[in-house]
C-alpha cells in the first residue's frame, strides 16, 4: 500500500538574470527563488489498483513519482510504501518497486537485450525457475523475443519501451511506476502496452501508478485518476466522475473556406467556448449539454465548413473545466 | 560481500561485451592506447632528462634515474585508480546534469557500487604497464635495494594510495549532486598528481602540506622513495601512515557521499 502524507517539493533556484553580465551577477548573487513542484498532497492507494497520475507538463508529475520511487527526497511530509519512506530504505523498496520512465531507458544501451535481462537476473536474485516463467510471460504480452538479441540502441522505440517495460517487471515488483509509457508511440504498440499492464494487474496483481497525456490510455486502464495541477491535487476519484462531474467535453475543430466573420456564438447560448484562427475555428462543448450533431449540422450550413476534426477531451481541457467550476 | 563480487563481475562481462560490440573502436583504442603509452614514455623522458640531478631543500641529491623512479611508481596507484572508478568523471562532468544516473536509485544496490561497476577501464593498463617497465629499468641503474620492507612499502602504497585517489574523486564528484557539475573542480584536484613524480622537497612548504595532508598524492608516491633510497623515514612506520590516512579519507568520502546525495534533484520530466 502506498501512503501519501502532506508530500511537498521545494525547488531552489538562483535567480537568473540574462545575457553574459547576468550570468557573473548570478554567480554572486545569493538571491533564491522558490518554485513549489508538489505542494502538501495526500492520497492512498491500495494493493492491485491501476492508478492514472494526470496533468498538464510541468503540473508535478514526475516530481511526485520521483519522490515515490526513492530517487528525490521530499522537502516535508512523506511517502510510506508498506510503511516505509522509500528515499530512506532505497535498497529494500527498490525491490519492490519497477519504473519506467518514458523519456529515459533503464536498459544497458550497447549490450544486447538478454543480457539486460541476464545482470537484473542477478540483482534481483531471481531464482531460474521463476525467470525462465516470467521471461515467457513477458514475451507472451509484450513480444520481446524478437528483438531480445539485438543491442538496445539498435531498437526501435517502440520496441525499447516494450522491453523497458519488461525490464521494470522482470523481478515482480508489487509496484509499477510507469511515466508517460507511450509516449511517442504508434496506436498498435500503445495498445499492446496498455494490454500488458492489464494483464500484469490481473495475473500477478501488481499495483500500478501511471502518468500519461493519452486519454484512451486512462480510460482502458485506469479505475481511478488522480489530477493533478500546479502542484495541487484538483480531482482523486473514479474517471466516470469526472464525466459525471464537469461534463463530456469535446471539441471540433473546423476548417472554413473563408475568414470567418463572427464575433460570436450566441446561437448555442453560451454552451461552448471557441478559438477563432484565420481559416479555422475551435469550438469546445459539453457533449450531454448540446449534441454534437447540432454543432455539426450548424458548421455545414452556416461556416461554410470544408474539413472538421472531431477530438477527445484532452488532459488541458479537464483541467480547465475543473479550475473553471472551482472559481465559481 | 560474496554476492558483490559476483555481481561487480557480471557489470564488468556486460561491459566488456558491450565494448566489444564495436569493433572498429576497440582497434581503434588497442593502437590508441599502445601509442599514448609510448608517447608517455617519451614526454617522461624529455621530462626528466632536463633536470639530470636534482638537489632538495634538505641538500639531498636524486639523479635522474631516481626521479625516474619516483615517476615510474607514481604512475601504479594512478592507474590502480583510473582501472577501477574511471565512471565518476562522467557522474561529475555531465550524467548528474542530464539525469541519467536516476536509473542507479531504483536498484537495490549502493549507487556507488552501481556507478564504480559499470566500467572497467582497459586504458589504465597503459599507466600501470610504462610504470613497472620505468620502475624496472630506472632500478637497475640505482643502488635500489629490493629488501622485504620495500617492496611491502611499494605495495601498501600502490593499494592504498589508490584508495586515497578513488576517495578524492568520490569527493569530488558527489559535489555534483549539489551543485550539477563538478568535473571542473575534480579535474583541478586530479592534477595535483602531477606534483607527486617529483621528491617533494624541491617544493615550497605550502604545498609540501598540501601533498601530505591534503590532496595527499605525495605522501604515496614520493615519499616511499625517500624511505627506500634516502632512509629518511621506516618503511614500516610510512606504510602505516599511508594506509591511516587513506582509510580516513574513504571513510570521509563515504561521509560526504551520503550527504550529498541526498541533495539531488535529478532534471526535468
Amino acid at each position: 500500500m502506498i501512503e501519501v502524507i502532506n508530500l511537498t517539493k521545494v525547488f531552489r533556484k538562483p535567480v537568473r538574470q540574462e545575457g553574459v553580465f547576468g550570468m557573473f551577477k548570478t554567480l554572486f548573487s545569493r538571491k533564491y527563488e522558490e518554485t513549489t513542484a508538489v505542494n502538501s498532497i495526500n492520497f492512498k492507494i491500495n494493493d492491485g489498483e491501476i492508478v492514472g497520475y494526470i496533468g498538464s507538463n510541468g503540473a508535478g508529475k514526475s516530481t511526485t513519482i520521483k519522490m515515490l520511487c526513492g530517487i528525490l527526497m521530499p522537502t516535508s511530509g512523506k511517502v510510506l510504501i508498506d510503511n516505509e519512506e522509500p528515499y530512506k530504505k532505497r535498497k529494500k523498496i527498490a525491490n519492490k518497486i519497477g519504473v519506467v520512465f518514458g523519456q529515459k531507458t533503464q536498459l544497458w544501451w550497447d549490450i544486447a537485450l538478454i543480457e539486460t535481462f541476464k545482470i537484473l537476473k542477478d540483482i534481483y536474485q531471481i531464482s531460474d525457475q521463476e525467470y525462465e516463467e516470467r521471461l515467457s510471460f513477458i514475451n507472451e504480452v509484450l513480444g520481446i523475443k524478437e528483438f531480445i538479441n539485438q543491442p538496445v540502441r539498435t531498437l526501435s522505440l517502440g520496441q525499447r519501451m516494450r522491453a523497458d517495460l519488461a525490464a521494470s517487471w522482470i523481478h515482480n515488483p508489487e509496484i509499477l511506476f510507469l511515466d508517460e509509457p507511450t509516449i511517442g508511440l504508434d496506436v498498435l504498440v500503445k495498445q499492446k502496452i496498455r494490454d500488458a499492464i492489464k494483464l500484469m494487474n490481473e495475473k500477478y496483481h501488481t499495483t500500478v501508478i501511471l502518468t500519461t497525456h493519452d486519454m484512451t490510455d486512462i480510460e482502458n486502464l485506469c479505475s481511478r485518476v488522480i489530477l493533478i495541477d500546479k502542484g495541487n491535487i484538483i480531482y482523486d476519484g473514479p474517471l466516470s466522475n469526472i464525466k459525471h462531474k464537469f461534463g463530456d467535453l469535446r471539441t471540433v475543430e473546423i476548417r472554413t473556406k473563408k475568414d470567418l466573420d463572427i464575433d460570436s456564438l450566441d446561437h448555442f447560448d453560451n454552451l461552448v467556448t471557441y478559438t477563432k484562427n484565420d481559416c479555422s475555428i475551435s469550438i469546445s462543448f459539453d457533449n450531454d449539454k448540446i449534441k454534437l450533431e447540432t454543432i455539426v449540422d450548424y458548421a455545414f450550413k452556416h461556416l461554410e465548413a470544408t474539413d472538421m476534426k472531431i477530438s477527445e477531451i484532452s488532459i488541458e481541457q479537464v483541467v480547465k473545466s475543473i479550475l473553471a467550476k472551482e472559481d465559481k | 560481500m560474496f554476492r558483490y563480487i559476483k555481481l561487480y563481475f557480471s557489470y564488468i562481462k556486460q561491459s566488456i561485451i558491450g565494448r566489444l560490440e564495436f569493433k572498429a573502436d576497440l582497434f581503434i583504442s588497442i593502437f590508441a592506447f599502445f601509442l599514448a603509452s609510448a608517447s608517455s614514455l617519451g614526454t617522461i623522458y624529455l621530462t626528466i632528462s632536463s633536470v639530470p640531478s636534482l638537489i632538495d631543500s634538505n641538500g639531498i641529491s636524486w639523479t635522474f634515474w631516481e626521479i625516474g623512479l619516483i615517476y615510474g611508481f607514481s604512475l601504479i596507484p594512478i592507474g590502480l585508480d583510473h582501472l577501477f572508478t574511471d565512471e565518476l568523471w562522467r557522474v561529475a562532468y555531465f550524467r548528474v546534469a542530464n539525469g541519467t544516473v536516476d536509473r542507479y536509485f531504483l536498484r537495490p544496490l549502493p549507487i556507488l557500487f552501481q556507478i564504480i561497476a559499470e566500467r572497467f577501464q582497459f586504458d589504465a593498463f597503459g599507466e600501470l604497464i610504462v610504470g613497472i617497465f620505468l620502475i624496472v629499468i630506472c632500478s637497475l641503474n640505482t643502488s635500489v635495494c629490493w629488501n622485504f620492507q620495500a617492496i611491502f612499502l611499494l605495495i601498501v602504497a600502490s593499494v592504498f594510495g589508490a584508495i586515497i585517489i578513488s576517495s578524492l574523486k568520490i569527493i569530488f564528484s558527489s559535489l555534483a549532486f549539489r551543485f550539477k557539475k563538478s568535473g571542473p573542480l575534480l579535474q583541478i584536484v586530479y592534477n595535483f598528481r602531477d606534483y607527486s613524480r617529483y621528491p617533494i622537497n624541491i617544493f615550497p612548504k605550502v604545498l609540501q602540506f598540501i601533498l601530505c595532508f591534503a590532496f595527499p598524492f605525495g605522501l604515496f608516491s614520493s615519499l616511499p622513495f625517500e624511505a627506500i633510497l634516502k632512509g629518511t623515514y621506516n618503511c614500516y612506520y610510512l606504510s602505516f601512515i599511508i594506509a591511516g590516512v587513506s582509510i580516513l579519507f574513504l571513510s570521509f568520502s563515504m561521509f560526504i557521499w551520503i550527504i550529498n546525495i541526498r541533495k539531488y534533484e535529478s532534471t526535468g520530466s
